[in-house]
């Protein structure tokens, strides 16, 4: 009985090995890309010569340097992320829920997606003076814009996951006795998982964009 | 155990078509036996073992275990998936475990059970590996103890050589056979090689492509391990390519190696 295997890494040989080819690659990428973009930059403003129009890189650095020191800046710049990260846990609380339940109901789907569709269409800006209107002015406002802007690629990536996972998991799951209970924890949540962070992953991003 | 196969009959609707797939098939499994079934591809072989599991229902007809009917799908029959479907997010412990976990077979059981299994599937030290880190025959060789680690009555098994190539097949038809000799299981294996009916099985059920209708049944009652070269052996593939040619000659897509 001959078996015939290459090679095979463990887990943690495999992560180790991989990650740290992985960082080493993306800091140098990094680094040429900023050194690049830089030296663009340099040239320009030293052609222009107004700090008006461009400032140079090295004027701008100062500056940032000066602004991240500055206690107030500080401030906002902490009230700000703890908008976006409630921001950001709103929609994954509403979104990942919500494409569950898309993702597994036809009827829920029919009836929510074209609500969401609609809503979807709303430009983000345009809810600034309704937002004000409901919410008054302090938090509020800009919590409810980054929700709106996460909220929708949370739910459509989760609606993708639950339906791209292949039957034969559930199939799977049934010859072996499981619960409707353990099919929804031990297979779809774990199924659907790489979904939802590409959703939570946009949401993140969506969420920084929209608070300027 | 006992399972009966009675009278089955299966039509899909295909651009407006009716396509019969399976007409009034009818047979018998006897405990401990190694039943293959045999025949071209696309000839209702899926569709057959899937009623029984379960997982689709026949229009006529019904499959008793027991004396009960089946009706969905449960853990008295175990199924090995054609690409196997091993949870990827579970471990090969992980997956093996969790069908023990859901019928609440007591810890100490479960790991001995599993040592035992992953002993048998020379898998030994490798319980930690992810599914994406084995080979095709390591893979395969984790879904067959995964579906035998409820102890099911019977084995259902889709092509679980389909996906290997030629050479690595022939080892690992001696493997499976190994780990069946050790485990006694009753099996049904679909597969559209004679050569792998004829080595594996007790018993050749033959499907014919036209009417989705059996076209043999045959046994097998040569000792084990086989050998390939044998005269008998030679003889009852021969059997069966020359049932197979008579029924598919017109169809010219025939696809069963002389080896
Ligand atoms: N869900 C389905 N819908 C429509 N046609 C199907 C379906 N499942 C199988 N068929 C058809 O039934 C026939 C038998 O399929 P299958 O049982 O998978 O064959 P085999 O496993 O023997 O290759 C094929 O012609 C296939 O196209
Ligand atoms: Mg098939």
């Amino acid at each position: 009985m001959a078996i015939n295997e290459n090679k095979i890494y463990s887990p943690r040989e495999k992560i180790v090995k991989n990650v740290g080819k992985g960082l080493a690659y993306n800091i140098m990428y990094k680094l040429i890309t900023i050194l690049l973009a830089g030296t663009v930059w340099y040239i320009a403003s030293w052609r222009l010569n107004s700090d008006l129009l461009l400032p140079s890189p090295f004027t701008t650095a100062r500056a940032f340097l000066n602004a991240i020191t500055d206690e107030v800046v500080l401030k906002n710049i902490s009230i700000t992320m703890v908008r976006v990260f409630k921001g950001f846990g709103l929609s994954m609380a509403i979104g990942v829920p919500l494409g569950f339940l898309m993702g597994f109901s036809k009827i829920a789907n029919n009836i929510l997606g074209t609500l969401i569709d609609s809503i979807r269409q709303v430009p983000i800006m345009a809810w600034v003076p309704l937002t004000i209107i409901w919410l008054g002015l302090g938090d509020g406002p800009t919590i409810f814009l980054i929700t709106m802007s996460g909220i929708f690629p949370v739910i459509l990536n989760t609606i993708t996951g639950v339906q791209n996972i292949s039957k034969d998991y559930y199939n799977a799951a049934k010859t072996m006795g499981a619960s409707r209970w353990s099919i929804l924890k031990d297979i779809v949540v774990p199924a659907t998982l790489p979904d939802i962070m590409v959703g939570a992953r946009l949401a993140m991003s969506l969420g920084w964009m929209s608070v300027i | 155990m006992r399972l009966e196969i009675n009278d089955i009959s299966k039509s899909f609707i295909n651009n407006g078509e009716t396509h019969q797939v399976l007409k009034d098939i009818s047979f018998t499994i006897e405990e401990g036996e190694f039943v293959t079934l045999l025949g071209p591809s696309g000839c209702g072989k899926t569709t057959l073992l899937t009623i029984i599991a379960g997982f689709q229902q026949a229009e006529e007809g019904e499959i008793v275990l027991n004396d009960k009917k089946v009706v969905a799908p449960g853990p008295d029959r175990g199924f090995v998936f054609q690409n196997y479907a091993l949870f990827p997010w579970k471990t090969v412990r992980e997956n093996i475990l969790y069908p023990m976990k859901q019928l609440k077979v007591p810890k100490a059981e479960r790991e001995k059970r599993l040592e035992e299994l992953l002993k048998m599937a020379q898998l030994e030290g490798k319980g930690s590996l992810y599914p994406h880190q084995l080979s095709g025959g390591m893979k395969q060789r984790t879904a067959v103890i995964r579906a035998l680690a409820s102890r099911p009555q019977v084995l259902l098994m889709d092509e679980p050589l389909g996906a290997v190539d030629f050479q690595m097949r022939k080892d690992l038809q001696e493997q499976l056979e190994a780990m069946w000799i050790k485990d006694r299981t009753t099996v049904i294996m679909v597969t559209h090689d004679v050569d792998e009916a004829v080595y594996m099985s007790d018993r050749v059920i033959l499907m014919s492509n036209e009417q989705g209708k059996i076209l043999a049944d045959l046994s097998i009652p040569l000792e084990r391990p086989r050998d390939r070269e044998g005269k008998k052996y030679t003889m009852y593939k021969q059997q069966l390519m020359d049932l197979l040619g008579n029924k598919t000659i017109k169809k010219k897509e025939t696809i069963y190696q002389v080896v």
